[in-house]
């Protein structure tokens, strides 16, 4: 899930030549500019032993992390829902440092550059948004929000907890088996308030090669990336003044890094499946400027027992069948996705077919300024047969991706 | 037969009779339509500048809030940031985005004299989370319906965020140079840049046009800033436009740039548009109510735009009654010109009595006349009264701006509300004064006129004439011991007092009228004076009713002229002397930026630390000052130095402090003083006690002693400078007064200071001196034009009251001059008429202004804005009011006799 780099980079500019180092030049090289200086940040490292509670938390040595959910719900008269919550945290590449001299006239005050201050911190921002389908009236809401780190966003170093405005992501301890359970609360304006309760179903799985999932050719353009694939879903929706009750399963992503685009990319695709036999699928298409697939895109299995196995792009296919056209961006995503992928033991596997529950379900990019699709789907076998649900994300096709990053 | 006659009649009598009047007679006709029209432009131009004063208050928030739903406030200094936590916290789950909110003031740097102060433009600086301001742009904008497909928030390119982070909105050019947010797509470093930069700021429109670079050199606190302006603030129509001296920051640079880490000064609350916001914001202000728990104010911009109304309510009120006094004195020449107009038409309406023409019908005509006369006079009066708005706004803003709150008025718009208000009230007086002559004409019996008629005999006035003037005397006496009316916020408005002054004018009016016979009649040397002086005086030994009015309305004109002077007059000396006494010490600091009552400029304690050590200095007074909510109203804390004052300044004590606690740092912290006008407002007095809110909570002080303050009508406490910093946690001085050695050179001093901190206000005593009595003799600009129009007008009614006789007596003059009169001698018994008429009127007058002078100075001024002045009647200036208005008189009286003399027996008009 790569929204992340679409959303935050539109606003505050990711360098599109990382090194590994990755110091990128401050705009203090410009005139105009105030001075600042560049900072260095972490990049995924091969092997890393995570230590939990604390890496379900936050990571400030890397410069981009979130926490991911979707998933698909029901609530009291068996109407379906689909959610988003998504949780970004980006870090500045500058941090600020006092004029240079000259800048200012004589006889006037130099005032040095703050350090940042603790509740208005320009050193890292919070993006978030919220997402909620209503499957039988094919409504579709979502909110972004965006909040430097300070008193209104935060996201602890020690364990899970992370807050935007009233939104949080919150582990509230261990179950028996030694889970983390998570409280999610999150809503839409005035008109939705939720408040979730998820415990992993599986265990957590860590997509890549050791514990590194590469995105494109240059090295830093990679992250860790852990994954609850099944987590059960209890909570309550408050709708006005009506409370209900809500369940069904989510999907969790938490991802590091330091940098995730590299030259020649466009755009990309992503879903993850949750089959009814208890398997899941994750994958992910990055998209090229002459429109073919880049070699690091990745599909993966996880099977009932929670192992994964992963292939790279020889081995799968995504294809887009008929279009939808958003009315606000203007932009033409694919209506369905046709997606064949071996089977975990790697013999050749079926095509699935994935149909979005509604068909717009862009978020418009009201903040970014990035839309993009992301959206509940059902997953058909087949003979058209509902085998699972999903979730798909597709970005770059409102607009040319590139220029906006 | 009454109920027979045509109402073709009616325009008959309109088009012959009343029409062909006003034809022949173009010039009176103009006059009096001027007259009434400028009555009417006098009120409709103060009543349209207070508005614009008034409207010219602004919740700045509201160009990113769009108006929020409340505000939370501290009862005195800043809140902590903290809050902001405990907001969030207590209120987890609530949809609501709580606005953090810092303002200051700057103004762009002088040329480094002493200057003038409060001629520029004081900016408004608003520090909000520039990040967070995208998420209140997606709140106010209102999502799609529930039905069928979602419609998300698009990004707001009218709303202020916009100027923030879009990045399409580098086209912005400021006077030609391109803004630094002008990147290529894909420069986005540069949008770092901006939220990192300290001295970033969005400009208004018309801010950005005029700079010729994109640095904005500002006096923000005390030191001067080059700020860089990166982006430009939206205008739309539909959006609330920012005011051309908003200044947008990212609220951490505001708090850096003003030396305020972790304060606010509001924190503002927001409700995402939906179902039911009404109800949500009355449910989250009743929760914040019981979580403030009176640690906290609550409060929303409509309350804050109230308050600055209900601030200078009292103000504003003052100016409008004064311009309906005006508006009365034009009401009485209205009536003494119709007045006129029924005698010298007297032979016709006798005429259409006898040709069947019902008095109803003639009182109709003159109905008809008056409201036509109303009607033009009032709408020549809105016009004159829109352009005079445009001149009184300016003294209406620079008197809000030295004792309220900053503005920026320039012009006042046509309200079409107050502009029927004014037109209904011009026809409605027009009527009021056209009744008694309309009823004289209806009542004008047919045979009277058909013979040759006398002239209005000479009469002794009805007998409730004395016994009414003494009643409204001793009421007026009683008025004016009552209290003044309280309203709310603390304001008082003296209304028992102004009642008092209008019945002591109308008394006195009605007195003055009974004097000429008693004087003229005991005139032993009336055989000795001439046939002219005898034939003069003969006509007010047995004045008629007219002569009574119009000495009346000379009465009134005189005395509120005259009564106006005596308290501008007090009111100088009072503050000449107070100024003296106040300001003696040898230098006088404060920010540049302090250019009016509101100015949040201070001076950080680096720099105020670094003068007061200079060593010419021997004693210095830090001040500072922090606005404070009360149960009463809001008031002025500051924190000074009592001793200094009292060895400093010579204070002129209401009631002086007892014992030596107060003037020792060590002893005093419990102790206070206040001003006079605190004193009157709060109703506390020395001794009392008084609850100071603190952000380390709430201090109880006793107040040590009470001394006459005249800087402002809110009033003022004042405590020791080190338990003020203590309390509120900050340093930030308003002002530093300094003795200096003796042998110090203050001029040097000055300009060495300067030189050291351009961004500071450096004054010297004399320069001080002069500024302070400018701004104050600056808001009484108003009164001086009133007070000009009511004489203007008074003296043009005693005109028209001796035309009007005159022609009524034109068979008498025709008789005269039959005797051999000339007409030289005509027209000195007129003048002499004149002068005599004028002078009863004058001297009633002076008198009466005397009482009006007192009633003003120790009942209005004392009440409304609690100032005690010296009494100190200007008697030269009376003199000359007298003389000018004598000279007047006597040259209308000469003019008009000249005109009488010429008349022709016979002659119809």
């Amino acid at each position: 899930m790569w929204i992340l780099a679409l959303v935050i980079t539109a606003l505050v500019a990711l360098p599109r030549h990382a090194t590994d180092a990755l110091t990128t030049p401050g705009p203090g090289t410009r005139e105009s500019a105030p001075s600042t200086v560049a900072r260095t940040f972490a990049l995924p490292q091969p092997g890393r032993v995570f230590q939990f509670p604390a890496d379900h938390g936050s990571h400030p040595e890397f410069k981009i992390e979130w926490w991911y959910l979707t998933g698909h719900l029901t609530s009291e008269g068996g109407r379906r829902h689909g959610f988003q919550a998504t949780f970004f945290r980006r870090a500045s590449e500058v941090s600020a440092a006092p004029h240079p001299s000259g800048t200012i006239a004589p006889a006037v005050a130099s005032p040095a550059t703050p350090p940042s201050p603790p509740n208005f911190a320009n050193d890292e921002f919070f993006l978030a948004h919220m997402a909620w389908l209503d499957v039988d009236t094919k409504t579709f809401r979502h909110e972004e929000r965006l909040n430097r780190r300070g008193w209104d966003a935060q996201a602890d170093t020690n364990r899970l907890d992370v807050r935007n405005g009233n939104w949080s992501l919150q582990d509230l301890g261990p179950d028996a088996q030694g889970n983390p359970t998570l409280e999610l609360r999150g809503g839409i304006q005035a008109d939705l308030f939720w408040r979730m309760r998820l415990t992993p179903k599986k265990p957590l799985v860590v997509f890549g090669t050791n514990g590194v999932s590469r995105k494109a050719r240059e090295p830093s353009a990679a992250s860790h990336y852990l994954t609850f694939p099944r987590l059960s879903v209890t909570g309550e929706l408050r709708r006005g003044s009506q409370t209900g009750r809500i369940e069904g399963e989510a999907w969790m992503d938490h991802e590091l890094s330091s940098s995730q685009l590299g030259e020649g990319q466009v755009g990309w695709d992503w879903t993850s499946i949750q089959f009814f036999d208890g398997r899941e699928l994750m994958a992910y298409r990055m998209r090229r400027d002459d429109g073919s697939t880049d070699p690091f895109s990745t599909v993966a299995w996880v099977g009932q027992d929670g192992r994964v196995s992963q292939w790279g792009p020889d081995r799968f296919t995504w294809r887009g069948e008929g279009q939808w056209k958003s009315p606000r961006s203007g932009g033409t995503y694919p209506a369905t996705v046709l997606l064949t992928v071996p089977e975990p033991d790697g013999r050749p596997g079926p095509t699935w077919r994935i149909e979005p529950l509604c068909a717009d379900q862009e978020l418009s990019g009201g903040i970014g300024g990035v839309p993009y699709w992301e959206g509940a789907c059902r997953v058909l076998d087949a003979s058209g047969r509902e085998v699972g649900r999903a979730f798909v994300e597709m970005t770059g096709y409102a607009g040319h991706l590139r220029r906006a990053l | 037969m009454s109920r027979s006659t045509p109402p073709q009649v009616q325009r008959l009598l309109w088009t012959r009779f009343s029409w062909r009047h006003a034809r022949q007679a173009p010039w009176t006709t103009a006059l009096l339509v001027l007259t009434l029209a400028l009555g009417v432009a006098v009120y409709l131009a103060i009543r349209l500048a207070n508005r614009a004063a008034v409207s010219s208050f602004r919740n700045f928030t509201d160009v990113v809030t769009a108006e929020s739903d409340g505000m939370i406030l501290a009862p005195a200094g800043s809140l902590p940031e903290s809050l902001l936590t405990g907001l969030r916290k207590q209120f987890p789950d609530t949809p609501v985005h709580w606005v953090p909110v810092l303002e200051s003031t700057a103004v762009e740097p002088g040329d480094g004299s002493e200057g003038i102060i409060g001629n520029r433009t004081t900016y408004t600086l608003l520090g909000v989370d520039w990040v967070a301001l995208q998420n209140l742009a997606q709140a106010r904008r209102a999502q799609g319906p529930e039905t069928g497909s979602g419609s998300p928030p698009e990004p707001n390119r009218a709303h202020p965020s916009a100027a923030v982070l879009a990045q399409d909105q580098g086209s912005g050019s400021v006077g030609g140079a391109t803004l630094q947010d002008a990147g290529t797509p894909g420069d986005q470093a540069l949008l770092w840049a901006r939220l990192q930069d300290p001295r970033a700021v969005l400009v208004p429109a018309a801010v950005a046009a005029r700079l010729r670079s994109p640095t904005l050199r500002l006096v923000i606190q005390e030191r001067i800033v080059d700020l860089r302006v990166a982006g430009v603030l939206p205008d739309d129509p539909e959006q609330p436009r920012a005011p051309d001296n908003l200044l947008l920051f990212d609220l951490p640079a505001l708090q850096a740039l003003t030396a305020r880490p972790g304060q606010l000064d509001r924190i503002e609350f927001v409700l995402p548009e939906g179902p039911d916001r009404p109800a949500r914001a009355s449910a989250l202000r009743r929760d914040l109510e019981g979580w403030a728990s009176g640690r906290w104010l609550l409060s929303s911009p409509s309350e804050r735009r109230d308050n600055a109304a209900t601030m200078t309510q009292a103000f504003r009120l003052n100016l409008t009654i004064l311009s309906l006094l005006a508006l009365l004195v034009g009401l009485m020449l209205v009536y003494q010109a119709l007045d006129g107009a029924v005698v010298r038409r007297r032979e016709e309406i006798a005429i259409l009595r006898s040709l069947g023409v019902e008095p109803g019908r003639i009182r109709r005509a003159w109905w008809i006349e008056a409201a036509v006369l109303g009607l033009c006079g009032g709408a020549l009066g809105l016009l004159l009264g829109w352009a005079g708005a445009q001149g009184a706004v300016r003294g209406v803003g620079q008197t809000v701006n030295s004792l309220y709150y900053a503005t920026t008025v320039r012009s006042a718009s046509l309200d079409p509300v107050e502009a029927a208000v004014a037109l209904i009230l011009a026809v409605a007086a027009s009527l009021a004064a056209g009744g008694w002559p309309a009823r004289q004409a209806a009542n004008t019996p047919p045979a009277q006129r058909l013979g040759r008629g006398r002239a209005q005999a000479g009469s002794r006035a009805p007998r409730w004439v004395l016994p009414g003037a003494l009643a409204l005397l001793g009421l007026g006496g009683l008025l004016a011991t009552l209290p003044a009316l309280r309203l709310e916020g603390g304001s008082r408005i003296s209304l028992a007092a102004f009642g008092s002054a209008l019945t002591w004018l109308l008394g006195a009016g009605l007195l003055a009228g009974l004097l000429p016979p008693m004087v003229l009649g005991r005139l032993a040397a009336w055989d000795r004076l001439s046939g002219p002086a005898r034939l003069g005086l003969s006509h007010l030994r047995r004045p008629t009713g007219r002569h009574r009015l119009a000495i009346a309305g000379l009465v009134c004109a005189v005395a509120m002229t005259a009564g106006m002077a005596i308290l501008v007059g007090s009111f100088d000396t009072t503050l000449r002397g107070w100024i003296e006494r106040t300001f003696m010490a040898d230098l006088y600091v404060s920010s540049e930026g302090a250019q009016s009552a509101s100015t949040q400029n201070r001076i950080q304690p680096e720099t105020w630390k670094s003068l007061v050590a200079e060593p010419e200095v021997v004693a210095a007074n830090v001040v500072q000052a922090v606005e404070l909510q009360l149960p009463g109203g809001s008031t002025l804390l500051f924190g000074g130095n009592p001793a200094f004052m009292r060895d400093q300044a010579r204070i002129a004590w209401r009631e002086a402090p007892t014992g030596d606690a107060l003037w020792d740092p060590a002893c005093n912290s419990g102790l206070a003083l206040a001003s006079e006008s605190f004193s009157h407002r709060f109703r506390l007095h020395r001794g009392d006690t008084l609850t100071l809110p603190t952000p380390t909570g709430p201090k109880v002080v006793t107040l040590a002693g009470i001394f006459s303050d005249y800087g402002n009508e809110r009033g003022a406490v004042v405590v020791q400078r080190e338990h003020f910093a203590a309390w509120f946690g900050d340093e930030l001085a308003t002002s530093i007064i300094a003795k200096l050695r003796d042998s110090a050179d203050a001029a040097a001093v000055r300009a060495r200071w300067k030189a050291a901190h351009p961004g500071l206000a450096v004054y010297t005593q004399p320069h001080l001196r002069g500024e302070a009595l400018r701004i104050f003799r600056q808001t009484f600009a108003i009164t001086d034009a009133l007070e000009l129009i009511g004489v203007a007008v008074s003296v043009l009614g005693l005109g028209f009251t001796l035309a009007s006789l005159l022609w009524e007596r034109r068979d008498d003059l025709t008789t005269l001059r039959a005797l051999g009169f000339r007409h030289g001698e005509i027209a000195w018994a007129t003048t002499i008429e004149s002068l005599v008429t004028a002078t009863v009127g004058i001297g009633v007058g002076l008198a009466a202004s005397l009482a009006l002078g007192w009633l003003l100075i120790h009942r209005v001024n004392v009440q409304t804005f609690g100032w005690t002045l010296e009494t100190d009647p200007p008697w030269l200036w009376m003199t000359g009011l007298a003389l000018a208005v004598l000279t007047m008189a006597g040259l209308t009286g000469w003019s008009i006799g000249r005109w009488g003399a010429s008349l022709p027996a016979e002659r119809e008009e």
